[in-house]
């Protein structure tokens, strides 16, 4: 597809939505965590969630699936993603360089991809190995 | 070796994101992606009575509590907009890769509202770590 045709896409300016809006999370989230502790940020954070959350229900008209291996995954996510969350505060309340801790972190898929090999028995691409290497480079760079 | 103290944090990030990572794999095999994150905030609250604070919320400025919860609101916002950009007919192998660059965002921006810089050295290291979340994403 074309630039042009790629920009009159709705998938392409929800792509841009998302991208702004995570930029601003970290963003915000640094910018408050000079002050709040990241656990009490943690505590807070997922109150800041129901303006989404609510109407996402609603629109839904209050039914959910109710597949229990599908809801303890879910939840499991929850769970895990309000401890990185939680440390991710904690790493920028340390004074470090925000676009670096932002840029490490980001780096999540390496850990996402390593899992899937080991136990979903899954196979690498040569994208991914290339992505792996970069990866390795990164940080051994912010280790010096 | 010296280790910046930032670095522990960041690895408990790495480590707890890429599990959700794979779980949200698991996870949206049995439900839809819009359930899988309505329950992800529902695990959120659950952790609520270990995060309870030591004092009063409202001790701290109205300014960075705002922040706090505009911080979050984007945050799932961002979700949201992932899940709909998937909706909209675009490919995963795309939109997952594209929406991984959001660390390019506060790079830009650091020096205005943060006002941090960074060394070059840095600089060469942030372009490799998107380049792999990029490659990894794929």
């Amino acid at each position: 597809m074309s630039v042009k045709g790629t920009l009159k896409t709705k998938w392409f300016w929800y792509s841009v939505l998302c991208i702004i809006s995570w930029g601003g999370w970290t963003i915000f989230g640094k910018l408050a965590s000079n002050e709040i502790p990241a656990s009490t940020m943690q505590f807070l954070f997922p109150f800041g969630c129901l303006p989404v959350v609510v109407p996402l229900i609603v629109s839904r008209h209050f039914r959910l699936e109710r597949n229990a291996k599908g809801i303890s995954y879910g939840i499991g996510n929850g769970v895990l993603a309000g401890i990185g969350s939680f440390a991710l505060f904690a790493a920028y309340r340390t004074g470090g360089n925000t676009a670096v801790i932002t840029t490490v972190t980001a780096l999540y898929p390496l850990i996402t991809v390593v899992l899937a090999l080991l136990l979903l028995r899954e196979r690498l691409t040569l994208l991914q190995v290339l992505g792996l290497a970069f990866a390795v480079a990164a940080f051994a760079i912010f280790s010096l | 070796m010296h280790m910046a103290s930032w670095f522990l944090p960041a690895v408990v990030v790495l480590l707890t994101w890429g599990i959700v990572g794979l779980f949200q794999k698991l996870s949206t095999n049995y439900l839809s992606a819009e359930s899988a994150l309505i329950w992800l905030v529902v695990g959120y609250f659950l952790l609520l009575p270990w995060l309870y604070p030591s004092k009063s919320v409202f001790e701290y400025s109205t300014r960075n509590l705002l922040l706090t919860m505009l911080s979050a609101g984007l945050n799932t916002l961002g979700a949201w907009a992932l899940l709909a950009a998937m909706k909209s007919g675009g490919k995963a192998s795309i939109i997952v890769p594209l929406t991984a660059l959001y660390p390019v965002v506060v790079v830009l921006l650091g020096p205005l509202v943060l006002k941090e810089t960074i060394t070059r050295l840095q600089g060469v290291g942030v372009l490799c770590a998107l380049v792999a979340v990029c490659l990894l994403s794929s």
